[in-house]
Parts: C-alpha cells; structure tokens; sequence
C-alpha cells in the first residue's frame, strides 16, 4: 500500500518540526512542508502508515492530534493554516482543500453520551484507571471532498461529508453533510448559498 | 538609513517594519506579531496614543493593506487579516482569538482557487497573493468585541456596539446594541444615556 513516491523524510528541514523524533508512520509527497513547533505532540497513532499527505501541501502550525487507531489521508495542493485534525478513526480530505486558522475538524465525541457511560469514561480516564477499558465511543469518518474552502474558527464534527467545492464560512459549525459547491454558515450551519 | 527599530525586551530577534507609524505611547508587544506582514502600503500600521497590540496577535497584512487602531484602543491576541483597511476605533476592546478578515484571501470559484494554490508553494516563504476582492472592516469607536468572534469582509460594527462572545458578525451592526450568535443577532439595545462618555 505505501506509495513509492512518499517518504517520511522529504524536505523536512530543521526547525520544520522541534518536538522530538519525526514519527515512521507519516508519508509526504514530495514538496509538501509541514511547519510549526507541536505539530506532532499528540500524535499517538500506531498504524501505518497513520498519517500520509500528498504533493506540494503547506501545513503551518497544524496539530495532528490522532489516536491509536487513527488514520488520515490528504491529497495534493492543500494549504492549512494553524488548523486542529482531531482523529480516532478516519478522516479524508482531498485535494486543493484550504483550512483557515484553528478550523477544527474531529470524527469523534471523545466520550459517550450515556451519563453512566460517562461516569465508567471519566474514571478509565483518570489516573486511577490504569488498564480499565473504555466504554464504545462513537467515531465515523469524516470525508472533505477537492476544492473544498474552510474558513477560520469553523467545526466540522463526525460523520460529516463535504462535497467537492463547497465553502464553509467562519466560525460555521457543521454537524450535517453539505452538499457540492454550497456555501454554508452558522452554528448549526445552514446552506446561504452556492459558489 | 535609519537603524530598524526594535521592541525593548522583545524575545523574538524582528524589528517593526518602517511602514508601521505609532505613536510613542502605544505599545506593541512582540515583533513576532510582523511575522506574516507584508504591507507595502505608505503607512501599513498606524497605532494612535496609548493603544496596545499585545502578543499573540498576528498581523496578516497584505501588500495592499492598511490597518489603523485607534487611540486607547486594546488588540489581545487577535488575528488580523486585512488586503485593504480595517480601522479599529479609539477605545475599542477586542478579545483574544478574535479574527478580523477584510478578505478570504482565496477565490469563490473552486477552479480560480486551484490555479492559486498551485502557486503557493513556489513562493518562499509560501504565501497567498491572490488578488480577490478586499471589502474594509470599520470597527467604531468604544465597541467591545468578544473573545473567539469573527468579523468577516465589509462589515462596519457601529461606535459603542459590543460583539459576544464566539459570535460570527456578517451583517453591520447599529451604534450601541449588542449582538450574539452564529450568525450574530441584535439582542439588545444599549441605554444611550449612560453609554455616554462625557
């Protein structure tokens, strides 16, 4: 499955990343860059390859938060700026996708709805579960279609799919698919418009 | 040529560009802010008596642009993206992780926006020069602005207005009232006789 034209050491130049060891897991297309001090701080994903991006991206300041089991895949010709990739299953963003500043993007919850679920959550989490499993959390795959523009400050949470061009204002908090090439605003966003 | 000027105690080693006009008592905090500015404008910051941009706050500011904070007005932290003008009025407050965009930088059209970021990374440092439509924010005087708001393309926000908090403001906004929400709403009018300042 891994791309011969990715690696995981293409034009990353120091000071590109200044938090430790570069993770094996991670491909980039050749030309893309990724910047930034803590892209990689909460990085946990044991896959691989966890995280591969395309050719000719720009990442500045990006956190790419991904869990355990988490996988990513982005294309070419993305441009994210200071953005939040919140990832415990699977996110796919396609190609010429720009992310505007601290846009969040999270296929999961992180913790059940359920309240006793919650409680059982709020303990595995603490520092006395040491070793106590978790409860199920729900976690679908996030899906960004080509040419789609994210503006700042906006949310899109699991499940959610974005069509091919679609343009997702500032600050929207998107909870539903949106369709090809719509403009959508708002918390919970709603469809103003076309491009 | 004159030395560049340099921020006292400023742990970024930048300097303020010469474009930047402030007045002796305004303060800015970090040269870091003018990482991302490339204002080419004759004056591309201007910083009235006693106002303050404090660190956190990034100065996107293209080469067009032009930004103008008032007197006694207080930036925190805020994301400054501007290709044309945005003025911020004299004892203004804005908030930390405020976004002020005079412009989305990036086409509508998905097929204008592909042709531009195949442009980006031939740059260095990569940058976005796209020439779409800048549209002035004009941020009146004594107007509050939350934190996490959002204030996008053209929109005047009217003297003494406040912003709430995680707001997202795409309408302009009367002298006065408050607005909230995502789209931000008028919620309330503000009594005009206190709000003087006399």
């Amino acid at each position: 499955m891994i791309d011969q034209e990715h690696s995981n050491r293409q034009l990353l130049e120091p000071g590109y990343w200044t938090d430790g060891e570069f993770p094996a897991n991670v491909l980039l297309g050749p030309n893309t860059q990724l910047k930034g001090p803590h892209i990689f701080r909460q990085f946990r994903s044991l896959v691989s390859p966890a995280l591969t991006i395309g050719v000719h991206c720009t990442m500045d300041g990006v956190h790419f938060a991904l869990g355990k089991e988490a996988r990513v895949d982005i294309g070419d010709y993305c441009y994210f700026t200071n953005a939040m990739l919140l990832c415990e299953l699977e996110l796919h963003i396609g190609s010429y996708v720009v992310l505007g500043w601290n846009a969040t993007i999270a296929d999961t919850d992180f913790h059940p709805i359920a309240p006793a679920e919650r409680i059982a959550d709020a303990i595995a989490c603490s520092p006395l579960g040491e070793g106590r499993p978790r409860p199920e959390i729900v976690r679908r795959p996030v899906v960004i279609e080509d040419d789609v523009w994210i503006g700042p400050n906006a949310t899109i949470l699991k499940g959610v799919r974005i069509g091919a061009g679609a343009f997702i204002e500032a600050g929207a908090l998107v909870t539903r698919d949106v369709p090809p090439r719509a403009r959508v605003l708002g918390n919970p966003a709603r469809v103003i418009g076309e491009v | 040529m004159a030395t560049a000027r340099t921020i006292p105690d400023d742990w970024y080693p930048g300097a303020i560009p010469r474009n930047a006009v402030l007045d002796e008592t305004a303060l800015i905090e970090t040269s870091y802010s003018f990482v991302p500015y490339r204002s080419e404008a004759p004056v591309g910051l201007q910083m009235g008596r006693g106002s303050g941009i404090y660190t956190g706050t990034s100065l996107h500011i293209g080469r067009r642009g032009r930004v103008i904070v008032g007197n006694y007005a207080l930036v925190t932290a805020v994301q400054i993206i501007c290709d044309s003008e945005i003025e911020i009025g004299d004892y203004a407050l804005i908030s930390w992780n405020v976004i002020l965009m005079d412009t989305y930088r990036f086409a509508f059209d998905p097929a204008v926006r592909r042709r531009e970021l195949e442009r980006v990374p031939l740059r260095e440092p990569r940058s976005i020069t796209s020439d779409v439509p800048a549209l002035p924010i004009r941020i009146g005087s004594n107007v509050w602005i939350g934190f996490d708001a959002c204030v996008l393309p053209g929109v005047t926000i009217g003297e003494g207005a406040i912003v709430g908090a995680r707001s997202i403001v795409v309408e302009d906004v009367e002298p006065y009232t408050i607005v909230a929400g995502n789209p931000a709403r008028v919620i309330r009018r503000l009594n005009m006789e206190k709000s003087h300042r006399g």
